[in-house]
């Protein structure tokens, strides 16, 4: 069984942190591994999400998941986000932080989307230079999640494993590898989604996401709204295998279902660790 | 607001609304331009900052992709004629459908926002009044910040700025009630005033004692009245007609819940007082003037007693 480079502990099983749950977690305090928290929801308010936060924190173990780092982006590092980010992840002791290889805008704007970057030379030497600012700022290694992409760009010099693997390395940064987003992108791109797995740094992996995506034929857009499919659990099964068993969260963003319920679905996972366990021993 | 559908994923029913955008797109779509074999252009040929531009112009047009590939600001990085060049097309879509995945997301994604912030104009304006309202505001004030919070701060002065637009006036003053709402949402945590802690000032000390209210707390004076306006959203009942009428409200928190009251002129006039910073003799006296000289040392009372009790102050400061 590999471990990851700085050691973070594997969590077990957890779940996003969402409105909705609040008051079952806060009167029924459910077991489960860690809660991720999704940093942007935190940083401007001092009412009830903060309030409700500083309790699950008290009691839970938790990790910072954000959307606007923007690694990829050719704007300069907002270090006045970062200022937020680090404070809070002081506040609440977030085991690590993380967010997406990706860029959300340029000339000041913000799109609020996780856009693709072209994965060229360029690129990655932009995005390790970013990473490593943002790195120095926070104190601490950054950990980023492969994407889900709607699009690929024509001039791309190398697939986007070999991009990951690579910023991961020369960066010297930390990986959360979203099962999901690799089958959704394998599909809407025609890659396999075992190789992609397979070229992935194991040693650099603190992290896993598992959600359910809705399939439109053509292509497939990774909206958290469901259960996890069959091939994502399998392609899971497999990413334990080779990487090893690390922190697995389950997202839930859309239609989301009582607490129970998502619960119910991350602890599908248990029986997939536990035959790693079973093969290993 | 809480902003939890303000995250990476798109909802089920952005998804089906994309789907019928996608599928007027790719009626309309004249870009199906497939990549000759062996024209992979060279990475140097699209610089970085370029493509991120050109993404980011196409993603925000206001118009189809179609158009929003081929207007100036993304002509300017790439021209649509080279959209295979930058662009390559998938097993089942175009290099322009795959672009449209983005750039319906988008609109979508704002609309969901202004829509969280701004609920009783939405039910006011309806789906598609509310969403030609977004697609105008953000081409004015398009999100510059690393949240979505943010993004519908500017929709008051908006109003201003277009009083053209039907029922402007209302809506400015309802986008005004609305925000105000949101930002007592928002405010920090402060202490609340207590009864005994009012005690402990000295009686000689009152008249040019401060009052400082508690940071989730806000006054609005409207031309329009927007309570109903609240409310309707609220119980789901069909929004009345907007009228002409001067009224006055207090957004604040108690326990971590967004409260509201309507106010009379001459309450609004003394609270607005006293969040304002005036000494509360000043304060009293000024409002007590318009009151009817045996009333007023009741009224004036009876406002204290609830506004202490709402948890409106946080300190007196002598």
């Amino acid at each position: 069984m590999t471990s990851n480079r700085w050691n973070y502990p594997d969590l077990g099983l957890g779940i996003g942190l969402r409105t909705s749950h609040y008051g079952h977690i806060l009167s029924q305090k459910p077991e489960i591994g860690f809660f991720e928290v999704l940093t942007e929801n935190y940083l401007d308010t001092g009412g009830r999400p903060l309030f409700v936060l500083d309790k699950i924190a008290e009691s839970y173990r938790l990790v910072m998941h954000g959307v606007s780092m923007s690694v990829g982006s050719t704007d300069p590092v907002d270090f006045d986000y970062l200022a937020k980010v680090k404070a809070l992840a002081k506040r609440i002791n977030a085991l690590w932080v993380s967010d997406h290889v990706c860029w959300t805008g340029v000339l000041g704007r913000n799109t609020h989307d996780l856009l693709p970057l072209p994965y060229t030379e360029e690129s990655l030497r932009h995005t390790v230079e970013h990473v490593r600012t943002i790195q120095d700022y926070l104190e601490r290694p950054l950990v980023l999640e492969n994407p889900s992409t709607y699009l690929e760009f024509t001039p791309n010099s190398m697939p986007e494993w070999e991009f990951v693997a690579r910023m991961a390395e020369e960066a010297d940064c930390g990986l959360l590898l979203d099962v999901n987003n690799v089958y959704v992108s394998a599909f809407n791109h025609s890659f396999d989604p075992v190789a992609y797995i397979d070229a992935i740094p194991g040693e650099r992996v603190c992290q896993y996401h598992l959600a359910g995506h809705t399939h439109k034929g053509t292509h497939i857009l990774d909206t958290h709204s469901d259960h996890v499919v069959d091939p994502v659990w399998q392609l899971y099964g497999h990413t334990i295998r080779r990487v090893g068993l690390r922190a697995t969260l389950l997202e839930w963003d859309a239609n989301i279902p009582p607490f129970e319920v998502v619960r119910d679905e991350v602890l599908k996972a248990k029986a997939w660790r536990d035959q790693e366990v079973s093969d290993a021993a | 607001m809480p902003h939890e559908a303000r995250t990476e994923a798109a909802i089920a029913t952005r998804v089906l609304k994309l789907d019928a955008r996608r599928r007027a797109a790719r009626r309309r779509s004249s870009l199906k331009v497939a990549p000759e074999p062996g024209a992979t252009p060279a990475a140097h040929e699209f610089r970085l900052e370029a493509v991120q531009r050109w993404m980011q112009a196409v993603i925000v047009h206001p118009g189809d992709v179609d158009e929003a590939i081929a207007s100036p600001e993304a002509s300017a990085e790439v021209a649509p004629e080279r959209l295979a060049e930058l662009v390559k097309p998938s097993h089942s879509l175009t290099p322009a459908e795959r672009v449209d995945i983005y750039h319906g997301m988008y609109m979508l994604r704002m609309v969901e926002a202004l829509e969280s912030d701004y609920p009783a104009i939405r039910h006011v304006l309806g789906e598609e009044g509310f969403e030609q309202l977004v697609a105008d505001y953000v081409q004015a004030h398009p999100s510059r910040s690393y949240t979505l919070n943010r993004l519908g701060d500017h929709l008051p002065q908006f109003f201003l700025d277009h009083p053209d637009r039907p029922d402007a006036a209302f809506l400015h003053d309802l986008a005004r009630a609305e925000l105000a709402i949101t930002q007592v949402f928002d405010a920090e945590e402060t202490p609340v005033l207590t009864e005994a802690a009012a005690k402990a000032v000295p009686e000689a000390a009152w008249a040019s004692a401060r009052l400082r209210p508690v940071a989730a707390l806000r006054v609005v004076a409207t031309r329009h009245p927007v309570m109903p306006f609240l409310e309707a959203y609220k119980h789901d009942r069909p929004a009345p007609r907007p009228r002409r009428r001067a009224s006055w409200l207090v957004a604040y928190r108690r326990d971590y819940s967004v409260l509201r009251l309507e106010l009379s002129r001459h309450e609004y006039d003394l609270l607005s007082a006293l969040v304002g910073g005036a000494p509360l003799g000043e304060a009293i006296a000024r409002a007590a003037l318009e009151l009817r000289a045996s009333r007023r040392e009741a009224t004036v009372f009876r406002w204290f007693r609830t506004w202490i009790a709402e948890g409106m102050f946080a300190a007196l400061e002598a």
